[in-house]
């Protein structure tokens, strides 16, 4: 056991840090830790900023732009960018499709889809989910037929997180409607968002926003070639996949900074003749979630030092449960800071309000999301009572 | 203590609630509005027409001459079925000229309020600052030679006093909900180091924000008695929409239930998750808890109008059961939860709207904490 970095390790945090704070425009940084509507051209700047330098993809195979680093290097290269307001990677690029393809795709598809998807000249979305097939992901049901060389794509997707930025969707889709156990028909899919038949419409969100949509496809024909690993092993892939989503999930680094700008709110809000950051009950709290983010961020470096190999850890669920109650947490208390200036829900032209305070609702509402996608806290849950405590049903 | 609803509270909760489903606004396809609604005029006259905003004042000014009880009971039934108007924020201000006017100003201002031919609103909230009964940066000022200056404490009473149209406010109050669709504002003004009422009909309205600029006002009774007006007046503002947060757990939670009983997942309903339906249980107690706390927060200021007490254990217990069954909506229903078609949403953002609205939780704890000293143990029988 150690308490400090090792000096090796101290050296890439500071470079790390040095890189995100001159070398990403303040102003885009700005935006990003403003909060509101998520910019497609600052994601996208962003990233290819990162990918120029080497940073955008560093989980990757080193052949694909990888860095060999450890765990431990990756969780501090994420908690500095975090911790700059950096716009990070795209998820469905980086840490979904991307190691996917590196994992399972044929050499063809690496060569040309990697080089793309690392510096985002093509947007990926995530088409897993369904009406119907929501935490009971395997009972999905948009068909694929092999028509010659081409698939034929028929049945809806839901829930598709910025689908309207994307160049293309990769899609679970059932391609052996017999297979004895549903998991064991479904096949990972690359398709074309330009292809005829796909129509993408809009779910507006509680917060106002417009961030996830349906896509429906209609005929859609897709070729043969952009099948991923093997037919009907589709499942194995999205497991993979999943897995890798859930780690790096407790953004420790953007709820730290999220907590920061909370306690300069307070210490500004007046309240008698002080401010809201001396009312005991403020402070009280402030220091409860202080704590438990520390806890939060001690178990995330005990699981990054731990982790050795490919194979996420199930204590991924741990951080992804904490991570998102945490998250939540702090936003809702911003709202209780923000106090009366919470009922308003955007910045008019003419108030004295400040931009943090006119967002506070929305935020939190929207952030209501974060215990249900990405596997339900209700899911994570079971992971460990089953994976971890051994204990079924 | 008896909490059955007699024969005319039924029929009045039958009555509202009929009233309340006719203006409900619809969850459409695509563009719903989301947030803060707007008020709505259509339910507003409707509302007034059956005499709602008149229950708890005295038939001398126009009341009912009924009680915080039937408050209670029509909030619960519009917030139920989430109709969007001034409801808590006319009673509020109905309730500070009620407890704070003088006798005159009573009888001259209460009728055209309470039949909702005149919408007045509340102003208490003043920019970058928590929520407060007290004012701070709004101030009232007496006309002086030619020049208004600020006037200080008995001097300044002297000239408040009776004084009215020569007494001019100066500040900005933000947000004041609805203030874009009133009438009038009751406004609360620093007087030397206190907080008086005044009424102002001139201000410069934009969304929510009030501005006052040297903007003539009508001192409300004397910076005496303002204090415990504005308790009062609040009281009945915070029994309103505690009593519409009840009514919006009331309808998130069946909602849920049904939910949980008819979306399959896994071959099966989700109820057959026991540790959903537990939860389900969860928000039951949380619910049935706010029903009995808000029922008897009516119940307590039909007897005494300034009891804080009563008001704050209700505040707070609403709060906490308010953020409690609106989160466990949301989680349960998984991402549907999420949209702004779906009427658990918006159940959620009201609730928590009105989790801010007169003092939120932690305001309403620190009041009661400061009171400790005054009992030695909780007693609500005597
Ligand atoms: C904002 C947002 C963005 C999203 N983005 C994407 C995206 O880009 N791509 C994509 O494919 N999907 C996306 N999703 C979908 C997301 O993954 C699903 O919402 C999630 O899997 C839950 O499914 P559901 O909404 O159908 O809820 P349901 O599965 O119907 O669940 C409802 C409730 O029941 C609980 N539950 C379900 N099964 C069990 C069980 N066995 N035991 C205990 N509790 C259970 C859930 O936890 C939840 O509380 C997004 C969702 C949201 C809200």
């Amino acid at each position: 056991m150690r308490l400090q970095l090792s000096d090796e390790d101290a050296a890439f945090q500071q470079q790390m840090r040095d890189f995100f704070t001159t070398e990403i425009p303040a102003d885009l940084r700005e935006r990003w830790a403003s909060g509101g509507e998520v910019s497609a051209d600052d994601i996208r700047e962003s990233q290819r900023l990162l990918n120029a330098a080497g940073l955008a993809v560093p989980h990757w195979p080193v052949e694909w732009g990888g860095k060999d680093w450890t765990q431990l290097q990756r969780h501090l290269y994420l908690q500095e960018m975090q911790a700059a307001s950096v716009p990070p990677p795209l998820a469905f690029n980086a840490s979904m499709v991307g190691p996917v393809i590196a994992t399972f795709g044929s050499q063809e598809q690496k060569e040309r889809f990697l080089p793309a998807t690392a510096n985002l000249d093509i947007w990926w979305c995530q088409g897993f989910s369904e009406p119907n097939a929501g935490s009971d992901l395997a009972s999905l049901r948009t068909e694929a037929v092999l028509d010659g060389d081409e698939w034929v794509v028929n049945g809806q997707k839901t829930w598709t997180t910025l689908g309207q930025h994307a160049d293309w969707i990769f899609a679970l889709v059932r391609t052996e409607p017999d297979a004895p156990k549903k998991q064991m028909g479904i096949s990972f899919l690359l398709i074309d968002m330009k292809t005829p038949g796909i129509t993408v419409r809009p779910i507006q969100l509680i917060d106002g926003g417009h961030e996830v949509n349906e896509v429906f496809f209609d005929n859609v024909r897709v070729p043969a070639d952009q099948l991923v690993g093997e037919r009907g092993k589709g499942w194995t892939i999205a497991k993979f996949l999943l897995g890798n989503e859930r780690v790096g999930v407790a953004p420790v680094g953007t709820i730290k900074r999220a907590l920061a700008s909370a306690k300069g709110y307070a210490a500004a809000a007046r309240s008698g003749e002080g401010t809201l950051l001396q009312e005991p009950l403020v402070a009280a709290r402030f220091a409860e979630l202080e704590t438990q983010l520390a806890a939060l961020e001690l178990t995330v470096l005990r699981v990054a030092a731990n982790s050795r190999g490919e194979k996420p850890d199930p204590a991924s669920s741990i951080l992804k449960l904490r991570g998102s109650q945490l998250q939540q947490d702090v936003f809702e208390f911003t709202i209780d800071i923000a106090g009366p200036a919470s009922l308003e829900w955007q910045q008019p032209d003419d108030t004295d309000l400040q931009s943090w305070a006119a967002v506070a609702t929305p935020t939190y509402l929207n952030f209501r999301k974060a215990s249900i996608y990405g596997g339900s806290n209700e899911v994570q849950r079971s992971i460990i009572a089953s994976g971890i405590l051994g204990l079924k049903g | 203590m008896d909490f059955t609803f007699d024969d005319e509270q039924k029929a009045l909760q039958d009555a509202v609630r009929e009233l309340a489903a006719r203006n409900a606004p619809a969850e459409a396809h695509g563009d719903v509005p989301v947030g803060p609604a707007a008020h709505d005029p259509k339910a507003w006259s409707a509302i007034a027409e059956m005499g709602l905003l008149a229950l708890p004042f005295g038939e001398d000014v126009g009341g009912a001459g009924a009680s915080t009880v039937e408050v209670a009971i029509a909030a619960t039934e519009l917030g139920r079925a989430r109709v969007a108007t001034a409801y808590a924020e006319a009673l509020t201000a109905a309730g500070l000229i009620a407890f704070g006017g003088s006798d005159e100003q009573r009888a001259k201002l209460l009728p055209d309020l309470l039949d909702g031919t005149s919408l007045v609103v509340p102003a208490f909230a003043e920019p970058g600052r928590a929520w407060s009964l007290e004012a701070y940066d709004v101030t009232a000022s007496g006309a002086g030679a030619g020049s208004p200056r600020s006037i200080r404490g008995s001097e300044a009473e002297e000239k408040l006093r009776g004084v009215q149209g020569d007494v001019t406010l100066t500040g900005t109050k933000e947000p004041v909900p609805y203030a874009d669709a009133a009438d009038k504002l009751v406004v609360t003004a620093r007087v030397g180091d206190r907080t008086g009422l005044f009424l102002v009909d001139g201000a410069t309205v934009s969304g929510m924000r009030v501005r006052l600029d040297n903007t003539p006002a009508v001192a409300l009774g004397s910076v005496d008695d303002a204090a415990r007006a504005i308790r009062a007046g609040v009281n009945l503002g915070i029994l309103a929409v505690t009593a519409e947060a009840l009514g919006a757990m009331d309808a998130a939670l069946p909602m849920t239930v049904e939910y949980l009983k008819t979306r399959k997942q896994f071959g099966v309903p989700l109820a057959a998750f026991q540790t959903l339906t537990q939860r389900a249980a969860d928000m039951y107690v949380s619910l049935e808890l706010a029903r009995s706390t808000v029922l008897y927060e009516g119940m307590a200021l039909a007897a005494d109008p300034y009891d804080a007490t009563a008001t704050s254990r209700a505040k707070v217990v609403i709060g906490q059961s308010g953020r409690h069954v609106g989160q466990e909506a949301i989680q349960l229903h998984g991402g549907i939860g999420m949209t702004a078609e779906y009427a658990v949403g918006h159940h959620t953002a009201r609730l928590t709207a009105i989790e801010h609205t007169f003092g939120d939780t932690r305001w309403h704890l620190a009041r009661l904490a400061g009171a400790l000293d005054d009992h030695e143990q909780v007693d609500l029988l005597t």
